[in-house]
């Protein structure tokens, strides 16, 4: 039987961010205060576990912008489903990333 | 386009990843890098020397290691195996063979010991001997649950003394035949055991205090330059989801020993 992934609260901040914002390591960090050398290892972890997988964006859409390509990260089904276990077991994680910057 | 350093930061770091990861690692970061402010930059790319580090270790046989001890019964046996067959092999030598039957095994003991609190003594001065703070909460196990961490603890030390007990008095039936050979395997004795005490305590330190597994996924949070105002530790979760450990980077008065939080059921 699988054993079911726990997060520690750290992760789980930055599972949470990378599915309410853009979804790329910068805004990751801008969202959670956390440093890159914390926040680049944590999202490799979690791709690695399966929470997440990552993708570079069209380098046609880099180019238009003259800027180099971005690899963005998306939260997987099985992501979706810890975020929300991590919900119940972190209850102030979705007040620590607020809605309002969940828009921008 | 960022100035040198930073971009030297991110080349240097590069060396550290896997060669295979190396071209997409360093894409993402100078891709990352193009977006932050000049100002920030050089702190930003300290970052990528853990994120090298995270995946250096991450892509190895490291890791191997790592989980085959995960499991506290794989660690009890493993050591048990390595004394077992160290007394095995020992008892083969005719030389350890005749030593062990013509000493006393009180007094064998009584130095062996003596030598093996020297030893504790060494690491006693080097590094904490506390285990860290496991507060008592609503949350905790039971007390038969907690009183088993320490049964483990004892069972590593136990194993561990035989394994090095063995080992030295293999060394010591050789000893008469090298000339001035006793100062020099005493020393490494001491400074072995030592070291072997340093990994118990740091093994123990380590896991998780109801079902004694790893910790795994290690996160620094906050930096050193905030220390009075934010946490600046590394924290470690229990993969069962028993708790989480918060180890300081370096000891305050708030703050000086590592401390346990227990999660609920």
């Amino acid at each position: 039987m699988a054993i079911e992934l726990r997060l520690s609260h750290t992760a789980a901040v930055i599972l949470q961010a990378i599915d309410a914002g853009q979804g790329y390591g910068l805004h990751v960090m801008e969202l959670t205060g956390l440093p890159s050398g914390t926040v680049y290892p944590a999202m490799r972890r979690l791709e690695r576990d399966g929470l997440i997988r990552s993708q570079w964006e069209k380098q046609s859409a880099a180019d238009a912008e003259q800027r180099p390509p971005r690899k963005y990260y998306k939260l997987t089904r099985a992501g979706k489903s810890t975020l929300d276990r991590s919900h119940k077991r972190y209850p102030l994680l979705a007040k620590m990333i607020p809605p309002a910057e969940v828009e921008s | 386009m960022k100035g040198f350093f930073p971009l030297a930061i991110l080349r240097s770091a590069a060396l550290l990843v896997p060669r295979e990861l190396r071209a997409e690692w360093l894409a993402e970061w100078t891709g990352e890098l193009w977006h932050v402010h000049e100002p920030a930059a050089t702190a930003f790319c300290w970052g990528a020397y853990k994120d090298a580090f995270w995946l250096r270790r991450n892509c190895s046989a490291a890791e191997e290691r790592h989980s085959r001890l995960e499991a506290p019964a794989h660690c009890l046996l493993l050591l048990a195996v390595l004394a077992a067959s160290g007394w095995l092999g020992a008892l083969l030598v005719p030389d350890v063979r005749t030593a062990l039957a013509h000493t006393k095994i009180t007094e064998s003991l009584k130095g062996f010991l003596s030598v093996m609190g020297f030893a504790w003594g060494i690491v006693a001065i080097t590094s904490r001997l506390s285990l860290g703070e496991y507060p008592v909460t609503a949350n905790s196990p039971w007390r038969l649950i907690r009183l088993r961490r320490w049964l483990f603890l004892v069972a590593k030390v136990v194993l561990l003394l035989a394994l090095i007990y063995i080992a030295a008095f293999g060394l010591m039936a050789f000893a008469p035949r090298m000339d001035r050979a006793v100062g020099l395997l005493l020393n490494l004795l001491v400074w072995t055991s030592a070291l072997a005490f340093r990994w118990v305590l740091r093994d123990q330190q380590r896991r998780c205090p109801v079902c004694l597994r790893l910790l795994a996924d290690p996160v620094r949070v906050g930096r050193s330059s905030g220390y009075f105002l934010e946490w600046n530790c590394t924290e470690l979760v229990c993969f069962r989801g028993h708790g989480l450990l918060y180890v300081p980077e370096c000891r305050t008065s708030w703050f000086h020993e590592q401390r346990w939080f227990y999660l609920k059921p």
